[in-house]
């Protein structure tokens, strides 16, 4: 049978640099697949990242939506933010509802039933979705090569049902599901599920990467080499959510640099022509994790030890990217030298910049 | 290497898996999305040696769960692709969550259910409770009862849920083991036929980049009924499309099907089983025997049982005395306390001023062949009812009765 060849589509990496942010950038194009009009709160992680991501996707590209936030918030009958196709698809459906999307236009490309570059084809999963109920999709997903980019916007928590724990939720992070109380002083007592690691470690075939709304050149970088990457690729994406890890709405961009900053979400690339991760990101400042933690009440509960082993968990992430830590941050996971979140506003942190 | 495309007519002998497998390499379809369970397995295994072969261009899909197939056939779908995807027992039940998904969104997709018994126990007898369990799902569905009409149903099928009017997906089913391990003589059509009859699949409105659209987004409880009301027309609606599209498959193969119920041997019968699928074989041969010793008793086979042909069904049966319905399914603590058909034929026959008896067999559950003389248990017990004017009870588990 005559098939025909199936063209992909090859985007421009952005040439400005990765830390500068909030500055216009002419590279970028001025297609909007997401329009404004849509329900998410004010300050909303995920929104940004969608319009980032979208924006670096450009037009010949198909979202999909399995339940979460950017599903139920987002997606009003008939009124939706999409200038693109966007279907939504069931939270356990990520991964499976778009490798289904991209093998439609392998296969109706070859046979000639459509005509045109192959579209970026993009999941847009929350970390419920991507960590917990969908996880055997989106590995699927992965491990089968779909020419697709599947997303984790992780705002670390089911936030549209009502914030409930997931596998994303950090150690001491209140939700409705791991409430503080005498007996469980910390709240959430289990720490995260290294999910971007473990993609990485599992389909070593794709490209995957962590990105943080915090670096929007970066994450759009980082979504485009998603997209030329002909197969499967995995972008885990810090988006910080007002509503669950409740702080000053305008300050969504600031906690996306301070989780950086602190160590609590290495930024990386898996490479996989080279299988070896590319540790060379480096935010401008190094923090104690109380810097990050102070600015939300999802925090407010804990107690020095609690911040203590959230320090000692984030000296971890350093190291495993290879940073010599500096003396400060191993003086900061000892519970002596820290105080309590309820005073940590007025109380002296170590030194900010290191 | 023969591609399909150069196929002609000729008769194969193949067993209901491999009809399914042929048919859906004629109805060239574009991705399948397969994952094993017995029995319905060896469909995909054909699909696969196809697509290996060059036979036929396809993305095939192992994919990781049935949940997964069935989102997958739902994404395929949605894109504009003809899909195809199958599965058994509790297989059937745990891509659930994505049967109403798929019908609300209107998208075609093929599914070929090779009917399996639900655990416990493990046990790979064909009883229809898997396929049953989703008729309210707003999927066309159906039984065929050998490889023949396996085939031609899939076909059917796939022409009626594509058609414009209807859009609805299907569950094209076929008894484990009786229809899909059972060899028969298939007759393959010549391309031309089915290019005659199955036009390509062209869904209005498709994930499209050059024409976007928002498939499924969330609505307001008050955008709720519209929604549904256009749901449920979509089903009453594809009827006429149903009988049409028969009419047209008779015309282009030369096989004509009542697309609702196959009636045989009920005339001047008194007593009719009411069954669908592959038992209907056994049924048959065991009618001829007992219409040879002057029994009058007949058959009636149900085709399509979503949409439900109400009209038909009640038509049909208020010419009997007695009506005996063989479930073949289970309806725990259901109105007769055997399986869901019972129901089905009730209502059906609620406003039809001549009622027939109605009561109901468990037979071949498990997936236990129905074997001749429970046939003849289950007439004598119909024609008991006869003469009695009443019914003894609802439902009689066969074999464990005198």
């Amino acid at each position: 049978m005559p098939t025909i060849e199936v063209q992909r589509q090859l985007l421009p990496i952005l040439g400005s640099p990765n830390q500068g942010a909030r500055f216009f950038n002419p590279e970028l194009p001025s297609t909007e697949p997401f329009v404004p009009g849509h329900r998410t709160c004010a300050g909303c992680g995920p929104s940004i990242q969608y319009r980032m991501t979208s924006k670096a996707a450009g037009d010949n590209t198909i979202l999909v939506g399995p339940t979460g936030c950017m599903y139920v918030a987002n997606s009003s009958y008939l009124c939706t933010p999409y200038n693109v196709p966007w279907a939504h698809t069931q939270i356990g459906s990520a991964g499976s509802f778009t490798a289904g999307v991209a093998a439609a236009y392998e296969a109706m490309i070859r046979k000639g039933k459509w005509k045109g570059a192959f579209p970026n084809i993009i999941c847009e999963a929350g970390d419920g979705s991507a960590s917990d109920i969908g996880l055997a999709s989106i590995s699927g997903a992965l491990y089968r090569n779909h020419d697709c980019l599947i997303i984790c916007y992780d705002n670390e928590q089911y936030a549209n049902t009502g914030i409930q724990a997931s596998s994303r939720t950090p150690y001491g992070g209140m939700t409705t599901f791991s409430p503080p109380g005498p007996e469980v002083p910390e709240g959430k007592k289990l720490f995260p599920k290294d999910l971007a690691r473990m993609m990485a470690a599992g389909h070593p075939h794709c490209y995957v990467a962590t990105a943080s709304v915090g670096y929007p050149i970066d994450l759009m970088n980082k979504v485009r080499k998603g997209l030329n990457n002909k197969g499967a690729s995995y972008l885990m994406v810090y988006t910080p959510c007002q509503k669950g890890f409740v702080y000053e709405t305008p300050r969504s961009i600031d906690l996306g640099r301070l989780v950086v900053e602190c160590g609590l979400y290495p930024m990386w690339e898996w490479n996989p022509e080279k299988r070896s991760y590319d540790y060379s990101f480096r935010p401008q400042t190094m923090r104690p994790v109380s810097e990050y933690l102070k600015l939300q009440g999802r925090f407010g509960h804990l107690h020095a030890e609690h911040v203590a082993k959230l320090q000692k968990f984030a000296n971890e992430q350093w190291r495993m990217t290879g940073v010599e830590l500096p003396e400060a941050l191993i003086h900061a996971a000892d519970a002596k030298n820290l105080v309590n979140m309820s005073a940590a506003a007025e109380a002296e942190t170590v030194a900010q910049t290191l | 290497m023969a591609t399909a495309t150069e196929a002609k007519k000729r008769m194969v002998r193949i067993n209901g898996c491999v009809a399914s497998a042929q048919a859906a390499k004629y109805a060239d379809v574009d991705v399948i999305a397969a994952y094993p369970i017995r029995p319905y397995t060896a469909t995909m295994m054909a699909l696969a040696q196809m697509v290996a072969n060059g036979e036929l261009d396809a993305e095939y899909i192992v994919a990781d769960s049935e949940h997964s197939q069935l989102s997958i056939s739902h994404g395929a779908s949605s894109s504009g692709a003809r899909v195809f995807t199958g599965s058994s027992g509790v297989g059937v039940q745990f891509a659930y969550e994505l049967y109403s998904p798929i019908s609300g969104s209107r998208m075609p997709v093929q599914m070929m259910i090779a009917d399996r018994t639900l655990d416990p126990p493990g046990d790979f007898g064909s009883e229809h409770t898997d396929a049953l369990s989703t008729r309210d799902m707003g999927w066309l569905m159906g039984w065929s009862c050998d490889a023949q009409e396996a085939f031609d149903n899939h076909l059917i099928a796939y022409r009626i849920g594509e058609d414009p009017r209807v859009l609805l997906p299907q569950m094209v089913c076929q008894d484990g083991f009786f229809v899909s391990h059972i060899t028969g003589d298939v007759e393959l059509p010549d391309m031309g036929q089915v290019k005659e009859f199955l036009p390509p699949y062209k869904h209005p409105y498709p994930l499209d980049p050059r024409h976007p659209v928002s498939h499924g987004p969330q609505i307001m409880p008050e955008q709720g009924p519209p929604l549904q009301l256009e749901r449920a027309r979509a089903m009453e609606e594809s009827m006429p499309v149903i009988e049409q599209v028969h009419d047209e498959f008779a015309k282009i193969f030369g096989r004509r099907y009542d697309p609702w119920v196959e009636e045989y041997m009920t005339d001047g019968a008194d007593v009719v089983f009411f069954l669908q699928g592959a038992h209907a074989v056994t049924a048959k041969f065991a009618i001829q025997h007992m219409r040879d010793r002057g029994m009058k008793v007949g058959l009636i086979r149900l085709r399509t049982i979503r949409p439900y042909p109400t009209e038909r069904v009640r038509e049909v049966l208020s010419k009997f005395k007695v009506v005996g319905v063989i479930e073949t399914n289970m309806g725990l603590g259901s109105v007769s306390s055997g399986g869901v058909l019972y129901s089905e034929v009730c209502a059906a026959l609620y406003e039809s001023p001549q009622k027939p008896l109605v009561f109901s067999f468990m037979a071949g559950m498990g997936g236990e062949a129905i074997v001749l003389k429970e046939f003849y248990w289950m007439a004598e017990k119909m024609l008991e009812v006869q003469k009695r004017g009443k019914i003894e009870k609802r439902t009689h588990w066969v074999g464990f009765e005198h």
